[in-house]
């Protein structure tokens, strides 16, 4: 059984594949979606080089903010709505039902029965670093606008913290809820894998 | 927050300009329900916060007055205005979920966030009566103007949330809304341009 080099699945791979796997791996490593990886990253970057530079680039504390907003409105859109769904194959929303009660939903994508990957490596790869590191870098925005006093820009930073945390914890939901399965394979392989070599180990014991 | 295409990728991207089309029909029909307040679904079913954060935004800058950031101005700045609405919805949300009531966070939040447009609207007409001038007659035009539409704001979300309520919970509920629709009443009325 080959392993590639994926983080969502593992494939079986036949002997007959073997000159195939040259070209599925170019193919893993090229961007299919450029357009929606490019606006995945161009939004949150923008955002944050908009606060830090805010000082330099306008006198308007409110044109500056309005503009944060803006871009962080189009980024959580962006994000939810489309790139995940497009390079990763993970989306998550909320329904509610005719009695009231709402509920989030969080699905990922399976693998379609011809064993035909869609989602690329390289792109998941974009993808996972600019959900990740974004967040992290608001929340120090945070921490520094906390401890020098700049108040007004609190509120900025606030936003950004929970609309961009949203989509993070959505995604990490939407990848467990899948991974349930994958760890759940991997035990019981593993499991499989130590009663072998624990009965090959007796078998030489015994003989 | 609608989600499309799935499995008919080549098609996915023209379904997503679709879709957004069709969500800025859903935020116009939002708009439409709080102007007319029946009971309808729209409103709490499909929930959903642009046209709230559109709103907020649009009233914190006509509170400005265009005196971008200076210290001198009596208004109150940008970012106060927004604070105070979202913050205000978040404690009006929570205090009727801990009275028991049955609607969602998001839900609530979405309809006393699409009730500010009434007040929205009343600070449009308050920013045109001061341009023609600001003498008692405007005064009086704009309180009356100011007192009509937070009467309406205050009716459409009652109408809205009230029903999600135990019935003899109700006047715990509308106090905290009423409230908040009157410190924005009171922002817009004594709003006075530099």
């Amino acid at each position: 059984m080959l392993r590639q080099g994926s983080s969502d699945d593992i494939e079986d791979v036949s002997l007959f594949d073997a000159d195939d796997e040259v070209s599925r791996r170019s193919k893993k490593s090229k961007i299919r979606h450029p357009v929606a990886s490019f606006f995945h990253l161009f939004f949150r970057v923008s955002a944050i080089v908009v606060y830090l530079l805010c000082e330099l680039l306008t006198s308007s504390f409110i044109a500056c903010m309005v503009t944060i907003i803006l871009l962080l409105s189009c980024d959580f859109w962006a994000v939810k709505n489309v790139t995940g769904r497009l390079m990763v194959g993970l989306r998550w929303w909320n329904q509610v039902d005719d009695d009231g009660r709402s509920h989030w939903k969080f699905e990922s994508r399976k693998v379609s029965a011809q064993g035909h990957k869609t989602s690329s490596e390289s792109e998941s790869r974009i993808f996972w670093l600019g959900l990740i590191t974004c967040p992290i870098i608001w929340v120090i925005f945070a921490f520094s606008a906390l401890s020098s006093f700049k108040v007004k820009w609190l509120a900025v930073v606030m936003m950004g913290v929970v609309l961009q945390g949203a989509n993070l914890y959505g995604y990490i939901r939407c990848k467990v809820g899948s991974r349930k399965n994958l760890t759940s394979m991997a035990t019981s392989y593993l499991g499989k894998q130590f009663l072998r070599q624990t009965m090959a180990k007796e078998d030489q014991t015994a003989s | 927050m609608r989600v499309s295409c799935w499995r008919s990728l080549p098609t996915c991207g023209l379904q997503s300009t679709l879709f957004q089309l069709r969500d800025l029909k859903a935020v116009g029909k939002k708009f439409v329900h709080v102007m007319y307040p029946k009971k309808s679904s729209a409103l709490l079913r499909d929930w959903d916060l642009w046209g709230p954060l559109v709103l907020c935004v649009s009233l914190a800058l006509m509170l400005q007055g265009g005196s971008a950031d200076s210290k001198e101005d009596g208004g109150p700045q940008f970012a106060e205005v927004f604070v105070i609405i979202w913050f205000g919805a978040v404690v009006i949300t929570l205090n009727s979920k801990l009275l028991g009531g049955t609607i969602s966070f998001f839900q609530s939040l979405c309809v006393l966030g699409y009730c500010v447009l009434p007040l929205t609207v009343a600070m449009l007409v308050c920013r045109l009566v001061l341009l023609a001038g600001s003498g008692t007659v405007s005064f009086i035009i704009r309180l009356i103007v100011v007192i009509a539409m937070f009467a309406w704001s205050t009716l459409a979300s009652t109408a809205f949330l009230a029903d999600s309520q135990p019935p003899h919970r109700k006047a715990l509920v509308v106090y905290p809304i009423f409230l908040f629709y009157f410190v924005i009443s009171w922002m817009i009325l004594t709003f006075t341009p530099q």
